[in-house]
C-alpha cells in the first residue's frame, strides 16, 4: 500500500531524537545553573552569570527542542520533506558544540578572548538550521499562512543572531557608538519576540488543533495576528534603530498586543471546539501558557512608560521579571507541554508502527509515566510562583528554594524523556504477552 | 473461489466491521468504527475487500499507522484477501461522524 505522503516524508528518527535527548540535558543543565548561580538573580539582568543562564535556557534547552520538533514538523506543515537531513544532523552537531562554548564563556564572563569565536561558531550553527528550513520551505507544497509563521520567524532568528555576533564582536572591536544595553535589548526582540513567539505561535497553529481535534478553525484570526505580530516586531525594531522614543515604542507594543490577541482568539475557537473533553498533561501545560503569555506583555508595556525613570519601581528588577516571565512563564511552559505531545509520537511511530494490528501495542501516552508528568506539572507551578515572589521582594533563600524546585522539575523530565528515548518495544511485548498468558 | 452470495458477503463485511473496531486512533484513543473514520466496506464476494475511509486530519502524522493496522488485522483473519484500503477527504470527517458510543467514551 501506498504510504502517506506526511509519513514519506518524515525525517529519519536518527536525525530528530538526539534534539530531544541534548533538549531534555540542556534543561537539567539549566536546573544546576540556576540552582549554583541563584545569587546572580539578585545582581543586574546583564551579569555574566544570568547571561550563562539565560543562553542555556534559550538555545540549549529551547533551540534544541523547536530544532527537532520542526524537523518532523516540516513535511506536515510544508508537505514537503526537509531539504537536506545531512545539513541538519551536522547542524546539530556544530550548534550543540556552539551551545556549549558560548554558555561556557558567558559562565567564565570571558567576553574578550572567547566570545567572538563562540558567538562567530553560533552564528554559523544558527545560519545552517535557517538555510535548510528556507530551502525546504522554497520546495514546499503548502504556502500558507502556518509555513509563513515559520518561514519569518527563521528570517527574525538570522536577524537576532546578526545582533548578537555584532555585539559579542564589539567587545573586543569597540565599533558600537552606542550603548550595549541598547543593541540587547534589540537582540532580545528579535530572539525572544520574533524568533521564538512567531515559532512557538506558528507550530502551535498546527498543533493545537491536532491535538485538541478542533476542525474548521477560523484562518482569518491567523492571518490577521500574523501581520499585526510582525508589524509590531519590525516596528519595535526599527524604533531602538532609528527612532528612540517612548511612544512610538508604546505604538507598536499595542500593534503586536493586537496580533497577540487574535491569537489567543483562534487558540481560544481551537479549545471551543475541541472533541478531545479531557485535558492530558500536555495539554494543560500548552493551555496554561497561552494565558501566561499576558504577563510578560503587561511587564514590557510598564518597561516601555517606566524606561525614563522611575523612583517607586525598580526597573532592573522589571527588567528581570519580564525576561521570566517570558522564557518560563511561557516558552519553558509550552516546551513542557508539547514534548508530551510529540515525543511520544516520534517514539511510538519508531518503535511501533510495523507492529500495530500484529501484537498487543501500548497507547503513545504509555511510553512516559503520566504520574511523574503530573508530580512534574505542580512542582513547576511551585516554582513559578516561588520565584515571582522571590524576586518581587528580592529575598535571597526563596530564590534558592525556586532554583532547587526547578532542578527537581529538571530531572523529572528528564526520568520521562529517557524512558520514551529508550523505551525496549520488544521488552514491552514480550511483557504484555505474558501477562495475557497469566490471564488467561 | 467460487463467489459467495449476498448473506454470506454480508456476513463478512459485518465481521470486518466487528474487526476494525480493534483498530485505534492512538490520539483521539478510540476505535476508528466509533470514530466514523471508516465510511465504506466492500467486500466483492471473492478475494478482494475495499475499505473506504478517512482520517481525522488530512496533516495526520498517524495516517500510515493506522492504515498499517488496518491492514493487519484484516490480513490476520483473512490471508487469503486483497486488502484496499482507500483513504478519502470527500466528505471531511468531523464530530457529527461519531457514534453515540464514541460520544460517551469521548465525554462529549
Amino acid at each position: 500500500m501506498a504510504k502517506n505522503l506526511h509519513t514519506e516524508n518524515a525525517p529519519a528518527i536518527s536525525t530528530v531524537k538526539p534534539h530531544f535527548l541534548f533538549a531534555a540535558l540542556g534543561l537539567f543543565a539549566l536546573g544546576i545553573f540556576m540552582f549554583l548561580g541563584a545569587h546572580s538573580f539578585l545582581d543586574v539582568y546583564y551579569n555574566h552569570r544570568l547571561l550563562a543562564i539565560t543562553h542555556t535556557a534559550v538555545l540549549g534547552w529551547l533551540m534544541m527542542l523547536i530544532f527537532g520538533s520542526l524537523y518532523q514538523l516540516i513535511p506536515v506543515i510544508f508537505d514537503t520533506a526537509l531539504y537536506s537531513e545531512k545539513l541538519a544532523k551536522f547542524t546539530f552537531w556544530i550548534t550543540g558544540f556552539s551551545i556549549i562554548f558560548l554558555i561556557y564563556t558567558f559562565w567564565i564572563g570571558d567576553y574578550t578572548e572567547l566570545l567572538p569565536y563562540a558567538a562567530t561558531s553560533m552564528y554559523l550553527s544558527l545560519f545552517f538550521f535557517v538555510f535548510n528550513i528556507m530551502m525546504s520551505y522554497r520546495q514546499a507544497r503548502i504556502k500558507n499562512i502556518k509555513s509563513a509563521f515559520i518561514l519569518v520567524a527563521v528570517f527574525w532568528l538570522l536577524m537576532a543572531e546578526t545582533e548578537g555576533l555584532l555585539i559579542a564582536l564589539n567587545f573586543s572591536y569597540n565599533f558600537y557608538s552606542s550603548s550595549h544595553l541598547f543593541h540587547l535589548q534589540a537582540h532580545a526582540i528579535m530572539g525572544l519576540i520574533g524568533f521564538f513567539v512567531m515559532m512557538i505561535f506558528g507550530v502551535g497553529t498546527t498543533l493545537i488543533p491536532m491535538f485538541l481535534i478542533s476542525h474548521r478553525m477560523n484562518e482569518a484570526l491567523l492571518n490577521k495576528s500574523f501581520y499585526f505580530l510582525n508589524a509590531g516586531i519590525a516596528g519595535l525594531v526599527l524604533s531602538k534603530y532609528f527612532f528612540p522614543n517612548q511612544w512610538v515604542e508604546l505604538f507598536f507594543w499595542l500593534i503586536f498586543v493586537i496580533g497577540i490577541v487574535y491569537y489567543l482568539l483562534y487558540t481560544h475557537d481551537s479549545y471551543k471546539r475541541r472533541m478531545k473533553k479531557h485535558l492530558d498533561v500536555g495539554m494543560k501545560y500548552t493551555m496554561l501558557a497561552l494565558v501566561f503569555i499576558g504577563a510578560p506583555f503587561v511587564l514590557s508595556l510598564l518597561l516601555i512608560l517606566l524606561q525614563n525613570g522611575s523612583q517607586t519601581i525598580n526597573l532592573e528588577i522589571l527588567t528581570l521579571l519580564y525576561g521570566l516571565s517570558m522564557i518560563f512563564g511561557f516558552f519553558t511552559t509550552i516546551a513542557l507541554g508539547q514534548t508530551y505531545k510529540t515525543l511520544p509520537f516520534i517514539v511510538w511511530l519508531e518503535k511501533y508502527q510495523d507492529k500495530v494490528g500484529k501484537y498487543h501495542t501500548p497507547l503513545p501516552r504509555e511510553l512516559y509515566s503520566e504520574k511523574v508528568g503530573g508530580i512534574q506539572f505542580y512542582i513547576y507551578m511551585l516554582f513559578l510562583l516561588t520565584m515571582l515572589v522571590a524576586l518581587i521582594f528580592q529575598v535571597a533563600i526563596l530564590i534558592q528554594i525556586a532554583t532547587a524546585l526547578f532542578l527537581v522539575v529538571t530531572i523529572l523530565y528528564n526520568y520521562n524523556v529517557w524512558l520514551m528515548l529508550f523505551h525496549n518495544s520488544d521488552k514491552y511485548i514480550k511483557k504484555r504477552e505474558n501477562e495475557i498468558l497469566k490471564d488467561k | 473461489m467460487a463467489k459467495k452470495d449476498i448473506t454470506e458477503i454480508k456476513k463478512i463485511e459485518n465481521d470486518i466491521f466487528e474487526l476494525l473496531k480493534t483498530v485505534m486512533d492512538p490520539e483521539i484513543e478510540i476505535d476508528i468504527i466509533n470514530l466514523g473514520l471508516v465510511y465504506n466496506i466492500l467486500y466483492d464476494g471473492e478475494h478482494n475487500v475495499r475499505i473506504e475511509m478517512t482520517l481525522s486530519t488530512p496533516a495526520c502524522p498517524l495516517a500510515d499507522a493506522i492504515t498499517d493496522n488496518v491492514e493487519n488485522v484484516l490480513k490476520a483473519r483473512y490471508k487469503d484477501f486483497d486488502i484496499e484500503i482507500d483513504v478519502v477527504f470527500e466528505p471531511l470527517w468531523d464530530a457529527s461522524m461519531i457514534s453515540e458510543e464514541g460520544r460517551k467514551m469521548l465525554n462529549m
